[in-house]
């Protein structure tokens, strides 16, 4: 029994919730429960799930229901769901593999599964019907991810571009990113370059408050529109998305400080339609220009991928049930 | 005995080829890529030896034995860097390269017998050729590097990323770096082995030419290193020349 992102707001999720050294201890509380053997409580920032093992189906739902209905009124109540038999194992697989998580794939949840799951071993939570059913669980999760590439590939913009960052430089830390134009794609796809460990930003805008505004943002610096060229020689990331309908940056600007540069790679974004950045710009050797067409393919075929291997997952889910 | 050994060094080179690239066409590597290499530097390792016992001297008398040295200063310098730079995708560009020295090691004509057995062992000689071939392992590897860098910028340029291989490329950057620290490796060692030229005994044009070529191949690889430190050099660039410069030597030498 239990509720996740997909059924249950962040305010009604948060009633639920329990501290992660706390889940051993809950988990020991429930079966204190009639008619409860076993149990194991997973809570993350996205998901509060109980899993118990009954003596009866229906008396162990009533318990449960009761005892996670304490203090909470109803409304909260109705965004539970409930699992029984086989579709628990289903969930269960499906949880570990990363399949039920909002990011698709992701791999963290293998981590708070087996913790949760450690906690109610220690706190004697557990016996033969869940021990063998979470053992079980784990070894299905390593077979999805080393037998599919579910966890792989981006599929959004933003982080399409940060991927791509990824392949030419390596760790962004020690990269500089320029913004020309303070959109919001520009932001997030700056803002996802920053978290990934990027250290200066440098943004430009035609309205140098915006400019300053989304420098302030993300702990970067403002400088005037007529002004960013003197700032190329150094930048190697750029993210370009005005409203001007002629190239902002041309080949020839490039040129002229490719020996200032030492001839470094520049990884260029242009999200602006029509399109920021000359054309010529990606005969430039050492340049590497994405338009936002390009960007969108990439994340469109990641999309594609992902659904094949969500396929391949299933697959291998309904084998091991 | 020694070709034996020698033709099993060659398949576990090809599996390592074959096996590597099987695999990166699934999107995944392979840790048997590195144990095919193992088994096949041994293989080459003990080739030497018995080349060595032969000739009562360093195994560097002909031209299947260059081979085989060359390709063992390759193959030991992938198994070096590989682990320290982590790339372990080096195995599947070096196995193919190291599968066609050894193979031109296995033609007939290129290894003698009967090598005549060394009465006098010229020390200068003998380090200047082994210098030369470990310095050509590390230059070689140097263009597998360049080689994995033109790859993925090929890639890059295109947008095509729907092959497994894209995935497990290093990034451009730390390909750039290890093509650059390889060549200085290679430079230093070669810097050794035209030294050792220079004070041993040349008896011959053709080994005067040959330390001529070494010298000149040598002055390329400086101007190269030079260029590219003080003035900067478009990677594309600096990998192309790496490539061809690592081929003109070969066949120099091959010629001479």
């Amino acid at each position: 029994m239990g509720l996740n992102h997909e059924a249950a707001p962040v305010q009604v999720r948060e009633h639920f919730a329990v501290e992660t050294d706390e889940q051993g201890v809950r988990a020991k509380e429930i079966i204190a429960l009639s008619t409860i053997a076993e149990s194991v409580v997973i809570s993350t920032c996205n998901r509060m799930e109980v899993y118990v093992a009954a003596e009866q189906a229906d008396r162990g739902i009533e318990y449960l229901t009761a005892y996670l209905a304490k203090n909470r009124d109803q409304e909260r109540m109705n965004y539970l769901y409930t699992k029984s038999g086989e579709d628990v194992k289903r969930h269960l697989f499906k949880l570990v593999s990363g399949l039920d998580s909002m990011v698709l794939g992701e791999t963290e949840i293998f981590g708070q599964v087996k913790q949760a799951y450690k906690q109610a071993l220690e706190a004697g939570a557990t016996k033969g019907v869940l021990n063998k059913l979470f053992q079980k669980s784990f070894a299905v999760g390593k077979r999805v991810r080393t037998h599919t590439r579910i966890q792989m590939g981006q599929t959004s913009v933003g982080n399409v571009a940060v991927d791509l960052a990824e392949k030419i430089f390596g760790k962004l830390k020690g990269s500089e990113v320029m913004v020309i134009g303070a959109g919001e794609t520009s932001r997030l796809v700056a803002k996802s370059m920053m978290s990934r460990g990027a250290s200066g930003l440098t943004v430009t805008n035609r309205t140098m408050s915006k400019a300053e505004d989304l420098a302030a943002e993300l702990d970067g610096t403002a400088v005037p529109f007529d002004q960013w060229e003197n700032v190329l020689s150094r930048v190697d990331i750029i993210v370009s998305s005005t409203g001007s309908s002629e190239p902002v940056l041309k080949a020839a600007q490039i040129q002229a400080v490719r020996r200032k540069r030492k001839y470094r790679p520049l990884f260029i974004i242009d999200i602006a339609v029509p399109r920021d950045i000359e054309a010529a710009v990606s005969e430039i050797d050492e340049v590497y220009l994405y338009d936002i067409d390009k960007l969108q393919h990439l994340a469109e075929e990641a999309k594609e991928s992902r659904q094949h291997q969500v396929r391949l997952c299933e697959k291998i889910i309904e084998q091991e049930l | 005995m020694d070709r034996w050994i020698l033709f099993t060094a060659v398949l576990l080179a090809a599996a390592a080829a074959l096996h590597g690239a099987r695999y990166l066409s699934r999107g995944e590597r392979s840790r048997w890529t590195v144990l095919w290499m193992l088994g096949s530097f041994a293989c080459q390792f003990i080739v030497l030896g018995l080349r060595s016992e032969l000739r009562g001297s360093c195994p560097l008398g002909d031209m299947g034995e260059m081979f085989i040295f060359a390709s063992w200063a390759l193959t030991m310098c992938y198994l070096a860097v590989g682990s320290v730079f982590r790339l372990s995708l080096l195995g599947v560009f070096t196995a193919p390269l190291v599968c066609f020295l050894l193979s031109m090691a296995l033609v007939p004509g290129m290894l003698e017998s009967n090598p005549p057995n060394a009465n006098h062992i010229d020390g200068w000689r003998e380090s200047h050729a082994a210098f030369s071939v470990l310095a050509y392992g590390a230059l070689g590897l140097a263009a597998v590097a360049a080689v994995m860098f033109l790859v993925l910028d090929q890639q890059l340029k295109e947008g095509d990323f729907a092959r497994g291989l894209f995935r497990n490329l290093p990034p451009v950057k730390e390909l750039g770096l290890v093509v650059r620290r390889l060549l200085w490796l290679g430079l230093f060692l070669l810097t050794l082995g035209v030294i050792s030229g220079l004070v041993m005994k040349v008896s011959g044009d053709s080994q005067s030419r040959h330390l001529f070529a070494a010298a000149g191949q040598w002055v390329a690889y400086l101007l190269l290193l030079f260029i590219s430190a003080w003035r900067g050099l478009p990677l594309k660039r600096f990998a192309i020349a790496t490539v061809i410069l690592f081929f003109c030597s070969l066949l120099i030498f091959a010629l001479l």
